[in-house]
């Protein structure tokens, strides 16, 4: 019994190893700025119809993550936006070519990178849209949580 | 495979050496595969809306600037041709005072029929959407919005401040409770946002309500009661309409 049991561990771990290993997130502390202020205005100033009551700001990020455990491997970057207050939001971005362009809505994460890690570093400059939907805003700052994922 | 493997761990050392040595080897996989799980990294936008209230109310004429883009604002940007600018329609400010007036002839003063006024207002299409909503000079249009962020049955009152009387030259005095008005708007339907009514002189009368996130209008049709014979004379008066927010 007590030689079976390391075994059955050894034979478990190939199996367990994608679901776990598949996805990292990465160290993007060096981002700037890190906890950034971002003031959305209505889209439609006036309540007209069709009615729209969304909100949106943009703000520039300077991205940095750190990719150095996955030096000379290769993989794919997500940027994921958990589900989190104040509810659905819809987020689009323009880089500046390191990282791909694109867009997700909150619950959801999109590729930003795939290809060879050469370089300890990524870093790209985001021109980030956010778009919420006004009538879910109180009175009060909403810290919107945003990561970087690495799949290998 | 598993051969070789067995045959490296052997090398390591004894029996009890070698089972300890196979559980901390899986014990620190473990700890590897958990680690980046809970690893660094979170980058946060902390949001806020500006100007999350805003009203407008127009009596009269009033400014807006970005034309009605109909179903085309449902695209951001709105659809070419449609795409205004500056985008979807923002409220100006515009401080003509309109007025609305009668001449009763001589013969009718005091008959006790009523006595329709007309407005120099010469704004009869609803920034709302464009459509010709009032007929002026007949009618005055009197509209406007209460947008603001969270969800609600919220309203804000329209409330108007009337002087006591309006006089004239000679210090004559006329009650502005001698002015009513009706209200309507066309092809309207349901209870007007700002009802019919009749002047409340001297006091601060509530005209109207625009519920949060809506466009309230109506169009009014004013009328002197023409009860009384005053002296002769042009009899003026200012009235003030206001919105205000919580």
């Amino acid at each position: 019994m007590r030689l079976r049991s390391p075994s059955l561990l050894l034979i478990a771990l190939p199996a367990v190893l994608p679901a776990l290993a598949g996805t990292t997130r990465i160290d993007d502390s060096a981002t700037l700025p890190y906890a950034a202020p971002l003031t959305v205005h209505w889209e439609q100033p006036s309540p007209r119809p069709p009615l729209n009551n969304f909100m949106r700001g943009t703000l520039t990020l300077r991205v940095k993550l750190n990719v150095a455990p996955w030096l000379r491997r290769s993989g794919r970057i997500y940027l994921t936006l958990p589900a989190q207050q104040p509810g659905p939001m819809f987020v689009s971005w323009v880089t500046q070519g390191h990282l791909l362009p694109g867009q997700l809505t909150s619950g959801s994460r999109t590729l930003v990178y795939s290809g060879p890690i050469t370089t300890p570093f990524i870093e790209d400059t985001l021109e980030l849209t956010l778009r919420v939907d006004g009538t879910r805003l109180q009175e009060q700052l909403y810290h919107v949580n945003f990561n970087f994922e690495m799949d290998e | 495979m598993f051969p070789r493997r067995r045959d490296a761990l052997q090398r390591l050392g004894g029996t009890v050496l070698h089972n300890l040595g196979r559980r901390l080897v899986g014990c620190l996989a473990c700890g590897a595969l958990l680690a980046p799980l809970g690893s660094a990294g979170a980058f946060e936008v902390t949001i806020a809306p500006a100007s999350p209230q805003t009203i407008y109310l127009q009596v009269g004429v009033g400014t807006f600037t970005g034309y009605y883009c109909g179903n085309n604002c449902q695209s951001y940007p709105p659809i070419p041709p449609n795409t205004p600018t500056p985008p979807i329609g923002t409220p100006g400010n515009n401080t003509t005072v309109n007025t609305v007036s009668v001449s009763v002839a001589a013969a009718a003063v005091g008959n006790r029929t009523a006595q329709t006024m007309t407005t120099n207002s010469t704004q009869s299409d609803s920034f709302y959407d464009g459509f010709a909503f009032c007929n002026a000079p007949a009618q005055l249009y009197i509209g406007g919005f209460y947008r603001t962020t969270a969800s609600g049955n919220g309203s804000i009152n329209v409330t108007a401040t009337v002087p006591a009387n309006l006089t004239d030259a000679a210090g004559d005095t006329l009650s502005f409770g001698t002015i009513s008005w009706t209200s309507s708007g066309n092809d309207d339907t349901g209870a007007e946002p700002f009802p019919a009514a009749t002047f409340a002189a001297g006091t601060v009368q509530t005209i109207g309500a625009i519920a949060q996130n809506q466009w309230a209008e109506s169009c009014w049709t004013f009328s002197y009661a023409n009860t009384t014979v005053p002296a002769a004379g042009t009899y003026t008066g200012t009235v003030t309409y206001t919105a205000t927010t919580p």
